[in-house]
């Protein structure tokens, strides 16, 4: 019966070496920013993405765990990347029945305007010396992420920093947006919801909902479409322009 | 619940193995979105277990890319060195995609109605 107990380092050791560990820690600072998100009234600048990635790595960092390590754990949330892109058929669904004649302005309007994000990204990016890794991971950054990182894996540019990009692409656009709707004088929800679902994404998504429910449809259907098209042009256009 | 995700499962193996084999540039999950999508149109209706998944999936899409995310501190010295290309680029780009889309749709619409 002595040897029932471990000492509490080596429970420890056993624990870090377990995929279980790299889950929990994913699944439970996501849950705390989450709450505190909720807790500021889904203020963007609390995005709880954010709040995991930034907790996430001082934790591992602080415990020397590798990167690679965590990612044996955390690979289970990944996996469902893919599945949750095939989910937003269904808002681009409902977003389809309310159209009324503007699929055509709302389509031309997500593709000038996902143009620019890209060619403005990549050459302030480019002009101001960024190397070619940054740079190529300023092509997708505009288009929601489990989209993004499928599109940044076929133009082989690296998947994680158009993650990284796209997070805080969203998080300065849902905070931005209403100054900027302001200034130009948009006051329609719906365009306000399609430009926020196109350069913002998710987290513009999660904003727009919590003002509008018109806006979040849209931005929704927006964000869907945008990439949609991001994925089947891009690959292309960028063939294009490397050749 | 399971029903739900078990439908979304089958369109993203079908995507899966178009891309595959027919369009490699396209990720498959793309293309199981663009099946799910006509097979919605084509029935005109999204069924309740099926709606419940994609809103579940919709408001937590966030943690689905925390483990990518956290791939960062590889690249941390090389955004250090760049830091202020990188803010510039990013704000300068995602104002201007706003911006640019909510313009385009506001003289459209002026454009076509007159209010």
């Amino acid at each position: 019966m002595t040897n029932d107990r471990l000492p509490i380092s080596e429970i420890w050791v056993y624990l870090s070496g377990d995929p279980l560990f790299a889950l929990v820690l994913t699944l439970a600072t996501y849950q705390l920013g989450y709450m505190i998100y909720v807790k500021v009234n889904r203020h963007p600048v609390f995005s709880p993405v954010a709040i995991s990635v930034l907790l996430v790595t001082c934790i591992i960092s602080f415990m020397d765990m590798p990167y690679q390590k965590y990612f044996e754990g955390a690979q289970f949330v990944h996996f469902l990347l893919g599945t949750a892109t095939v989910a937003l058929a269904v808002p681009i669904y409902r977003g389809f029945n309310d159209l009324k004649g503007k699929l055509f302005p709302i389509t031309l309007a997500l593709t000038i305007g996902s143009a620019v994000s890209i060619f403005v990204g990549v050459m302030i990016a480019k002009s101001m010396g960024a190397g070619s890794t940054i740079v190529g991971s300023m092509y997708a950054k505009s288009v929601t992420a489990p989209i993004a990182m499928g599109i940044a894996e076929r133009i082989h540019v690296s998947p994680t920093l158009t993650a990284v990009f796209t997070v805080i692409t969203g998080m300065l656009g849902s905070i931005l947006a209403p100054y900027i709707f302001n200034a130009l004088n948009i006051q329609h929800w719906w365009m306000r919801g399609t430009a926020i679902g196109v350069g913002a994404h998710g987290l513009g998504i999660t904003r727009a909902f919590s003002i509008n429910d018109e806006a979040g449809t849209y931005a929704s259907m927006a964000m869907g479409l945008n990439g949609v098209l991001s994925a089947v042009l891009l690959p292309f256009i960028i063939g294009y322009i490397r050749a | 619940m399971i029903d739900g995700l078990v439908q979304i499962l089958i369109w993203q193996g079908m995507g899966e193995l178009i891309s595959k084999f027919f369009i490699p540039d396209i990720p498959g999950p793309v293309i199981g979105l663009l099946l799910l999508l006509s097979f919605l149109v084509i029935k005109g209706e999204v069924n309740q277990p099926l709606g419940m998944v994609a809103d579940t999936f919709r408001q937590h899409l966030g943690l689905l890319f925390v483990p990518a995310s956290v791939g960062v501190v590889l690249f941390l010295p090389d955004l250090k060195t760049h830091g202020l290309a990188v803010t510039l680029a990013l704000l300068v780009s995602v104002v201007l995609t706003i911006a640019v889309t909510a313009l385009v749709l506001k003289f459209f619409w002026k454009a076509t109605h007159d209010e």
